[in-house]
């Protein structure tokens, strides 16, 4: 199980829902959370690994460990966790964090993924500059750079990354050579 | 790694805290329209956003709040979704940019600020002052 950890928002507003979709280098997977309390929220994830063909369902609880709003940022830390439900030696625990204007994102993930006979530890930093300011409900636009190693092959691949929203739709690309596409949808309602 | 981790969450271990401020006095003047609360405050909203949502209500109490945290459209969409539901609620305004939510009820209704505040705080966001303006 190598689990998404997408630093879009893994907390909706109370009672939101929120779909997934993430392709990456070793795994796709689809995710839906539900947002009962600000503090947390609850989802179901079906992974299949991309190299083995292992199919992963799993459920998840992200909470909430700090939020500090200002009038021009937002700063959160979050633990993430899940369990797989057809196997429950897969699991993973996460920390992620992230601050963000309106122009800049600062985000970092660090990921312990474990199962039968498997341990992996992902790491990822993300930089982000919106070019332009949009309004509410504008096309929203936002040019980054992310850096990721894990400890399977030991290699930081750091690539560009592009992503807008608009409404209740995100779509995110990353592409590195060696890494290939990174894709995450996300669609909020 | 760990060290790191442990670290980060020593340092951000600060709850987030909501605010909210007595209004004393308001005017308003082209541009904008400002507001002066007990602490000495000021409270300023774009005129132009402001007439065009009052011209819309003509006979509705508006509520101002202010919002911190409001970064982004997901947080503003929240913040229109959570007001959706209140049936009181005749119209919604979102500015980013000012971080300022204008609210529109009917001059029946009585306004409850912890409900306002509690439903900003619902989509992880706090409100730092909320004015309402009677008719």
């Amino acid at each position: 199980m190598v689990a998404s950890t997408s630093l879009s928002r893994p907390i909706s507003y109370v009672g939101g829902h929120t779909l997934m979709f993430n392709s990456a280098t070793l795994a796709d997977n689809i995710y839906w959370h539900y947002t009962p309390n600000i503090n947390y929220s609850l989802g179901l994830d079906y992974q299949k690994d991309k190299i083995t063909g292992q199919q992963f369902p799993s459920a998840r609880l992200t909470y909430l460990i700090n939020r500090k709003n200002s009038d021009t940022s937002q700063r959160n830390l979050y633990l993430k966790t899940g369990v797989g439900l057809n196997d429950t030696n897969n699991h993973f625990y996460a920390l992620t964090g992230d601050w963000e204007t309106r122009r800049l994102f600062v985000g970092f993930s660090a990921k312990q993924v474990s199962g039968d006979g498997y341990d992996l530890f992902e790491q990822s930093v993300t930089f982000g500059l919106a070019p332009y300011l949009g309004d509410y409900g504008a096309l929203h636009t936002w040019l980054m750079i992310k850096s990721k190693k894990n400890d399977f092959d030991n290699k930081r691949a750091t690539y560009p990354v592009l992503r807008v929203f608009k409404g209740g739709a995100l779509i995110e690309f990353g592409y590195h050579k060696r890494t290939n596409w990174d894709v995450h949808l996300m669609y909020r309602f | 790694m760990k060290k790191l981790l442990l670290a980060i969450l020593l340092l951000t271990a600060t709850a987030p805290q909501a605010a909210e401020h007595e209004m004393e006095h308001m005017h308003s003047h082209k541009g904008h329209v400002h507001d002066t609360m007990v602490d000495g405050q000021t409270l300023s909203v774009d005129a132009e956003r402001f007439d065009n949502f009052v011209n819309a209500v003509p006979s509705d109490q508006i509520v101002v709040i202010s919002v911190q945290g409001m970064v982004c459209d997901f947080c503003a969409r929240g913040i229109e979704k959570t007001f959706d539901k209140d049936n009181t609620v005749t119209k919604i305004d979102v500015d980013l940019a000012s971080g300022k939510v204008l609210l529109a009820y009917s001059q029946a209704v009585k306004i409850d600020r912890t409900v306002i505040e509690k439903n900003i705080l619902n989509n992880g966001l706090n409100a730092t002052a909320i004015q309402v303006i009677g008719k």
